[in-house]
């Protein structure tokens, strides 16, 4: 399987340069990496360089953060054309909400913060507009008993609705660190633990690469393909 | 403990493990961080059902030995742990099997390259620092500027070759040494 770690952060977002990503990640079976940095984050580095690990693919994509929902449309519509991965930065139900009903973006990430979850109009949004929902695995490793209860709470009610509305869904580890990364089995394991199906799990963890050879190709307009 | 009956005797998997960290690790830390992983995620119950213990460590590859059918859920523990005695961890499953022997033929390796102790300078524009440590072409570089490692917890920056010298073309990341 074709399995492609959809949203990491290197330099200066994260503490790793790009290539680091790409040689740990490559050691641990992912034959494809996702680099979102947020918008926020400052000028990349070292993007050249992770060109030259070979065995493994490194996409750049980029991380919308936006305060409100016509700041999102606005951006994504602007980087639609440079990325070939847009992510919104979600966390906010608003910001939630806007990304799933904008048909630009590709993944809706960390988007469970607190008590906020997508909820039913934003998966229905999402269905519609092909909007990814990304599960973020970093609280699962990251968080202790009681934050880490709520946390789980919230992603086990929305992986009912991801269900109901059959939603496409990304497992990643939002990692900032090479010591963030996890294999893909173990990315497996921790979704079964909240009831995910192993072949949905694995499946998820496949899906950015159609997304990326979906948007490498030339679109004119909606449905209309250059060739 | 021996059991009565060898047909009531439990069967076992054993965990060949590499720990992955920023720096020393002490074996008793590692136990203590497990088990705690164990019992946050599973609970007293569930972590009386794995019966997982530690039969070897030694800094770097471990082995850790749990009931047969409980396989799935080790491999979720160990990747619950990201710190060891407040230095950054990350616990890399390398393969399981059924006997101390065959996980350490098969999944730990019998020479390991000691890391370089050399203390060199880099300079990179953006990132400047000292080298900590060399694993083959994976460089953990102490920054000067102590900001630029803030968000994600970590002590080093994770670089590599490629970033110190960009016309190493026919790399494949796999030789060692820089």
């Amino acid at each position: 399987m074709n399995f492609y770690e959809c949203n990491l952060h290197t330099l200066p977002d994260g503490s790793d340069s790009p290539s680091r990503m790409a040689l740990v990640a490559k050691r641990l079976g992912y034959s494809g990496i996702i680099i979102c940095n947020h918008m926020t984050a400052g000028r990349a580095f070292g993007f050249d360089a992770a060109r030259l690990v070979v065995g493994i693919e490194v996409v750049f994509g980029v991380e919308i953060v936006a305060t409100n929902q016509r700041a999102l449309h606005a951006k994504a519509a602007s980087l639609r054309e440079k990325a070939d991965f847009l992510a919104v930065h979600g966390g906010d139900e608003k910001i939630n909400r806007a990304a799933c009903e904008d048909p630009n973006v590709d993944l809706l990430a960390h988007a469970y913060k607190g008590r906020t979850g997508i909820g039913v109009a934003a998966a229905k949004a999402a269905r519609d507009n092909q909007v990814s929902i990304g599960l973020d695995l970093d609280p699962m490793i990251r968080l202790r008993g009681a934050a880490r209860v709520r946390w789980m709470e919230v992603v086990r009610r929305d992986l009912g609705l991801i269900r109901k509305f059959d939603l496409n869904l990304m497992i990643s580890t939002g990692a900032k660190s090479h010591l963030d990364l996890r294999s893909p089995r173990d990315l497996v394991a921790l979704a079964c633990l909240f009831g995910l199906e192993r072949e949905q799990a694995i499946e998820a963890l496949a899906l950015p690469k159609s997304i990326i050879d979906l948007n490498r190709r030339k679109w004119a307009s909606v449905g209309v393909e250059l060739l | 403990m021996r059991s009565w009956l060898p047909v009531l005797r439990d069967r076992r998997r054993y965990i060949a493990f590499e720990l992955e960290a920023e720096d020393r690790v002490r074996r008793g830390d590692l136990i203590g961080e497990i088990r705690a992983a164990q019992t946050s995620l599973f609970g007293d119950l569930g972590a009386a059902e794995n019966r997982l213990r530690m039969i070897t460590f030694d800094g770097r590859f471990g082995i850790l030995r749990c009931i047969h059918t409980r396989t799935e859920e080790c491999r979720a523990l160990l990747a619950t742990v990201n710190s060891v005695g407040g230095t950054r961890a990350a616990i890399r499953v390398r393969g399981i099997s059924g006997t101390i022997k065959a996980a350490t033929e098969k999944y730990i390796p019998q020479s390991i390259l000691q890391p370089n102790e050399n203390k060199r300078r880099v300079d990179l524009g953006p990132v400047s620092g000292s080298v900590a440590r060399v694993h083959g072409r994976e460089i953990d570089l102490c920054p000067d500027d102590r900001k630029i490692t803030e968000g994600s917890g970590t002590r080093y920056v994770g670089l590599t070759s490629f970033d110190l010298c960009g016309e190493d073309i026919d790399a494949d990341g796999t030789s060692d040494g820089l």
